[in-house]
């Protein structure tokens, strides 16, 4: 067994050798205030969280796994560059290409500004 | 099977498990000292002492907050999903952990010197993302899931400027290896032919762990004094996000000293021949300078506003970024340097 698989295994039993321990030291006492939802000064209202949220943090999300991708595509470049060398840069900067003008289409639709959504939501 | 290889196979679990610990009792130890470090140097920022009554110094200080937080009661709403509740602070500890499985402290002293040890680090600490989504989602409470959201878009956005900045180091060594990249800097330090890479490098690993200037979970009013995603979570869940925010800060501490101070490396006064390996020591110290970074920050820079926070990553810093990425590999064609 090697130690990489070793820490994989040790690790979340440590987590859970922590969680028993407070089960076992720690009261126990729950009450009804006590477990509803955390809300300032008057009851919570169940199910207020599974309802929509602002398109922000999806489009946020979505630019995320486009450009994650490109980037992570471009570490085997990375890597063996001086073996590639002028030609393997050149398919790098015609994909770095593509990649701005797509950058910039999406810049220009006000995908990442967040004020303008604001401001529309205000109007 | 007959006997000795029972005997062997135990003797080699027992060594396994002395590697583990060797790493993970000091790294825990470490974690606890950082948040001493913490309370102590905003202390001195601020012109105050800080904790100084437990031990000598205060230094016993986050032993005995570990202690209270483990004797506290774990409250857990009733509309919550609990087994995810359970499960995404567990994961937020174990994934910050799990990243010093490839960091070299020493010629050698590596738990697992993985070829592609970066990749590594990469998808541990996109991994470490989920812990907060989930213990947003998995509370049921709005607060906690605004918190959760607004963490987890921010520190997304901020890693793409994290593996770009990475992918210029790794243009300049040609390697995934951390050990090769540690070597490659015996003649120059990268922090001295890429500072303004290490610039967003910083502010991207600042973001990454929500430290100060975009710690935006906890920026709003109205997620002031609830803490952000982990609003419901008490005692020990609690204890594993903070254990994982402040492990991932020595990591994060301890991976840029690797790439822009060359990590255990430091010929210039010292060459490794004497009987004690001080590598290790001298990794340490370099890491410190960096855990002092993320303090000093703390204690100096006002936050960013949200949509500020967002538009800096994607705005200035990324394309920042793109353009470095294609700087540099340009002049090392150019100039037909091979750094490898």
């Amino acid at each position: 067994m090697n130690n990489l698989f070793f820490i994989f295994i040790f690790v979340p039993i440590l987590a859970f050798i922590l969680l028993a321990l407070n089960v076992l030291f720690s009261v126990h006492r729950p009450d009804e205030a006590k477990v509803s939802a955390y809300e300032c000064g008057f009851i919570a209202l169940p199910g207020q969280t599974r309802s929509t949220f602002q398109i922000h943090f999806m489009i946020v999300a979505l630019l995320f796994l486009i450009f994650d991708l490109e980037i992570l595509l471009l570490f085997p470049l990375a890597v063996t560059l001086y073996q590639v060398s002028i030609f393997g840069f050149t398919i790098g900067i015609v994909f770095f290409i593509v990649l701005t003008i797509g950058f910039v289409l999406e810049i220009g639709s006000g995908a990442i500004s967040l004020v303008n959504i604001e401001q529309s939501n205000n109007k | 099977m007959n006997k000795s290889n029972l005997i062997e196979n135990l003797v080699g679990l027992i060594f396994n498990l002395a590697d583990v610990l060797s790493i993970i009792l000091p790294v825990l130890l470490s974690v606890a000292f950082m948040t001493i470090i913490e309370r102590k140097q905003l202390a001195a920022h601020q012109r105050r002492v800080g904790p100084n009554t437990v031990g000598y110094y205060g230094i016993l200080q986050p032993f005995a907050d570990a202690l209270k937080l483990i004797l506290k009661e774990t409250v857990i709403p009733s509309q919550s999903n609990k087994v995810i509740f359970y499960l995404a602070p567990v994961s937020t500890l174990v994934f910050s952990l799990l990243g010093w499985a490839v960091i070299p402290f020493g010629q050698g002293l590596v738990l697992s010197d993985l070829s592609l040890g970066i990749l590594y680090t990469l998808a541990l600490s996109s991994l470490g993302v989920y812990g907060v989504l989930l213990a947003g989602w998995s509370a049921n409470s709005k607060y906690a899931f605004l918190g959760s959201l607004r963490s987890t878009a921010a520190m997304i956005s901020y890693e793409l400027i994290l593996s770009s900045a990475i992918l210029i180091i790794i243009l300049l060594t040609g390697s995934l290896n951390y050990i090769e990249i540690i070597e490659i800097q015996q003649s120059i330090y990268f922090i001295v032919p890429l500072l303004p890479v290490f610039i967003f490098y910083f502010i991207s690993i600042l973001a990454e762990t929500s430290r100060t200037p975009f710690d935006l979970q906890e920026a709003k009013p109205d997620l002031q004094k609830i803490a952000g995603f982990f609003t419901e979570h008490s005692s020990v869940p609690f204890v594993f996000f903070f254990l994982g925010e402040y492990s991932s800060i020595v990591l994060f501490s301890c991976i840029t000293a690797i790439f822009f101070l060359g990590g255990y490396n430091f010929n210039e006064i010292f060459i490794n021949e004497s009987i004690f390996n001080l590598q290790a020591i001298i990794l340490g110290l370099k890491t410190c300078i960096f855990t002092f970074f993320f303090v000093w920050f703390r204690a100096t820079l006002p936050r960013l506003r949200y949509d500020q926070l967002i538009s800096l990553c994607w705005l200035n810093l990324l394309p920042v970024a793109v353009a470095f990425i294609i700087l540099i590999p340009s002049i090392l064609i150019t100039f037909d340097i091979s750094p490898y």
